[in-house]
């Protein structure tokens, strides 16, 4: 029966896209902020700072509340400690989740590569430019770009997903409850596992990638893979693979801190999560995309 | 599944067994419930109770045995599953609207008189999301009566409400079934409620009807189980 | 523990793996088959779906819009940031970057990059909300009523999909190629006029990207509404449904991506 809205007036529409391009706009701004804010806190629980305490101590003063004793604050200063169990379970979860699907998109870029090169090969004869052309996108581009996408996908959605299931399960409120800082004891762990471990899959990725390109360009073109091999090792320097490896580490960071975020602030139970690794997938992509050009333009 | 029904049955269950994977949920039950009876389903949580409501309503397909319903079948959900990207009005349309048969010009009058008999006139705009526990409940209860459904299913109509709304809810219920001697089989948890409700109350445990008898002597049962069960006893 | 009931165990457990594969991969198949099924036949006979396809097509096409331009715009200029500096080092072929870099969009990036984005967006955003109808029992409902999930909910957007992909890849492309000329402009002096230069592009280039597109916007409804069906529980069925429909409907946009340009370039050499 879907009853037909009756057509709003020209202005109220407009009106309503205006305000509705204003919410947006609002909302990504407030994201950005959170996820800025999370960095800011993590960053600051890797360095010595100071901490604000609460010292409980005994009320004389019946003005006070009668029911809780009186608590006064202090700075205390707190070293840096990193939950290593912690650090070590999540390093080996992410790695070992991620890496059939890192390995199938690098074989599969690798195979993508020779095909789109095959038609250079063809109009300019350029045989001994296969290695040196594809490793040169391999490492500084597609590699991170693609594994950082897939990683993305992959862990940044599975991690959000987890901390948004804590979340509306008010599992986090449990653990501040239990004066436990959520940010040392969950976040600080899955950032850096995040970053180590998509830096560690970038390498394997770029050589299967590499690997794949050889086996293609054996089978597509008849290059034997050994010229692969020559035209890119003698062309591709060490500084074109930091430079990919670089931009892996800000990707991890990246796609760790928004997937935290939309993690931590779930809202509305079973759709809210879902909700949630939606925003978090597509705020990573956006950053990874965003901060490529970055690391690019200043790198370079 | 036959809608043909001897002898006044409307829903006939004979040697059903249901598993999900290597689990057997369900094992050889019968259950034959006459027509315009009033069946209450009690039982521990893990017994099987939803799923056999939901092998009754079609929605699960059963491993062994036959299931028989006489007539339409409507249904309200433990969550109510209200569609939340359709209006109130819309959502009570939906059984209407796609299973069909009625004109599309009555569909809205009867809407409206639905959604006035659960006391909802005025919230046909909304969405669901608007709405608290009990008016989802209601809604769901007109969604699932709208199309006259000659048996309705009812998953834990009054989980997670207070005890006036439960007792409004079950008056809603009661109101439709003496107006339209449909059948009614009601899973719940609340056995005093569901014990007031229905005229006969069936104990489900361990995949299978352990006890069926009149809902009056539900306290006094033959079988110290179900005693136990009916009075809250651990 | 002993040794062989070990191995018993291990060998039970990969048997039932793999029996789950096998049924999770026809399920795939029928969910595809009865999507195709229902966009050919069914779509316009009987009644509309209430979450029709326009509303569809605004969720995938207008919501991405931005985020698809936004994203192949920083790409294209990452791309011929990188083609150019490779370029001074050996061959003057910095003129030829903006011709290459267009039928290399046309070709492959344009409808792969689009069509990964929107792996991430639409398919996410179908397989939560499909996931959440399905722990809500919603799903069950729409049966009560005789409507087939399948055809009430994932045809639209089949179809929307489709539709949009192609759309938004254009615009991507589009993107993508100003992006790259500003920064080709911009960085290295490339002069716009030799920079967008669309010489190199031929019919079948079009062509091939068309299919891609399409065949990307397909995909990503079908698998992750599949993913979507079988949630399972609560907050976490739906948060690893949506999960593997991220990556499900990515890494199917990779294969597929292969498969199409491998069999271009085959049958007539514009892979």
């Amino acid at each position: 029966m879907s009853p037909s809205t009756p057509a709003a007036a020209p202005a109220g529409a407009i009106r309503g896209s205006i305000a509705a391009i204003g919410t947006a706009t609002l909302g990504a701004a407030r994201d950005a902020g959170g996820i800025v804010v999370l960095a800011a806190e993590v960053l600051r629980s890797l360095f010595p700072h100071f901490d604000s305490v609460e010292d409980r101590g005994s009320s004389t003063d019946p003005a006070q509340s009668p029911v809780r004793s009186v608590r006064s604050r202090s700075l205390r200063l707190r070293w840096p400690s990193i939950d290593g169990r912690e650090l070590v379970r999540n390093l080996y979860k992410m790695g070992w989740r991620s890496l059939p699907i890192v390995t199938m998109t690098a074989l599969f870029v690798g195979g993508l590569m020779v095909i789109q090169f095959a038609s250079f090969v063809q109009q300019y004869g350029a045989r001994g430019l296969v290695g040196w052309g594809t490793g040169y996108a391999v490492l500084r581009e597609v590699g991170p770009l693609m594994i950082g996408l897939m990683f993305s996908g992959r862990v940044g959605a599975n991690n959000a997903a987890e901390l948004g299931t804590m979340t509306v399960t008010e599992q986090i409120d449990g653990l501040q409850a239990l004066a436990i800082d959520p940010i040392r004891y969950l976040i600080v762990p899955r950032v850096l596992a995040m970053m180590i471990t998509l830096a560690v899959m970038t390498m394997v990725g770029d050589a299967v990638a590499i690997l794949g390109v050889m086996l293609s360009s054996q089978l597509i073109l008849d290059i034997h893979p050994l010229t692969v091999w020559y035209s890119l090792v003698q062309n591709i320097g060490v500084g074109d693979f930091l430079h990919g490896m670089g931009k892996s580490l800000v990707f991890g960071a990246a796609i760790a801190l928004s997937s935290c975020y939309f993690g931590l602030t779930v809202k509305g139970g079973a759709i809210g999560v879902g909700k949630a690794v939606n925003a978090a997938v597509v705020s990573a992509a956006v950053s990874i995309c965003f901060l490529d050009f970055l690391m690019t333009y200043l790198t370079a | 599944m036959l809608n043909a029904t001897a002898q006044g049955l409307a829903i006939e269950l004979v040697g059903v067994g249901k598993r999900f994977g290597s689990r057997t949920v369900l094992g050889g039950v019968d259950l034959r419930i006459a027509r315009g009876a009033r069946l209450g389903v009690i039982g521990p949580a893990t017994g099987g109770k939803s799923v056999l409501l939901k092998i009754i309503a079609g929605l699960y397909r059963p491993e062994a045995g036959l299931v028989r319903v006489a007539g339409r079948i409507g249904m309200l959900f433990q969550n109510c599953a209200l569609f939340d990207f359709l209006s109130v009005a819309d959502n009570v349309a939906f059984p209407l609207v796609q299973e069909g048969g009625v004109p599309a010009a009555e569909i809205e009058p009867r809407v409206a008189a639905r959604l006035r008999a659960v006391g909802l006139a005025g919230s046909e705009r909304k969405l669901p999301s608007e709405l608290s526990g009990g008016m989802k409940k209601r809604v769901g209860l007109a969604r699932a009566t709208v199309a006259t459904p000659d048996v309705v299913l009812y998953d834990e109509p009054t989980a997670g409400l207070d005890p006036v709304t439960t007792a409004k809810i079950y008056g809603l219920l009661r109101a439709d079934h003496d107006a339209r001697g449909s059948t009614a089989v009601v899973v719940s948890s609340d056995v005093d409620a569901v014990a007031a409700f229905a005229d006969t109350i069936a104990f489900v445990d361990g995949g299978g009807v352990r006890w069926i008898g009149p809902a009056a002597g539900l306290r006094d049962a033959d079988d110290a189980r179900v005693r136990d069960f009916a009075r809250g006893t651990p | 523990m002993t040794t062989a009931t070990r191995t018993r165990r291990t060998i039970t457990s990969i048997g039932s793996r793999t029996l789950e594969t096998v049924a999770a991969v026809a399920e795939l198949g029928s969910v595809a088959a009865q999507t195709l099924a229902g966009a050919v036949f069914g779509y316009w006979r009987g009644k509309r779906p209430a979450g029709g396809i326009a509303r569809q097509m605004y969720f995938v096409g207008n919501r991405s819009l931005l985020f698809v331009l936004v994203t192949l715009g920083f790409v294209g200029m990452v791309m011929v940031y990188q083609t150019c500096l490779l370029t001074t080092k050996v061959v003057d072929g910095r003129n030829q970057v903006g011709a290459q870099w267009i039928r290399l969009l046309v070709l492959d990036v344009g409808p792969s990059l689009t069509a990964m984005m929107l792996a991430t967006r639409v398919g996410a955003g179908i397989a939560a909300e499909i996931g959440s109808m399905k722990v809500t029992e919603q799903l069950d409902a729409l049966r009560m009523s005789g409507v087939t999930p399948v055809r009430y909910l994932i045809v639209p957007r089949f179809l929307a999909c489709v539709f949009m992909t192609v759309v938004l890849s254009m615009f991507g492309i589009a993107a993508s190629w100003a992006a790259g000329g500003l920064t080709g402009y911009y960085s290295f002096q490339i002069n716009p006029r030799i920079f967008f230069d669309v010489s190199m592009v031929e019919p079948a280039h079009v062509v091939v990207g068309l299919i891609k597109a399409a065949t990307f916007g397909a995909a990503i409804p079908i698998v992750s509404g599949f993913c979507g069906l079988r949630a399972r529980g609560s907050s976490e069925g739906v948060g690893a449904a949506t999960t593997s429909a991220v990556i499900g409907s990515s890494f199917a946009v990779i294969v597929l991506d292969l498969v199409i340009s491998f069999v271009a370039m085959t049958a007539f050499g514009a892979g």
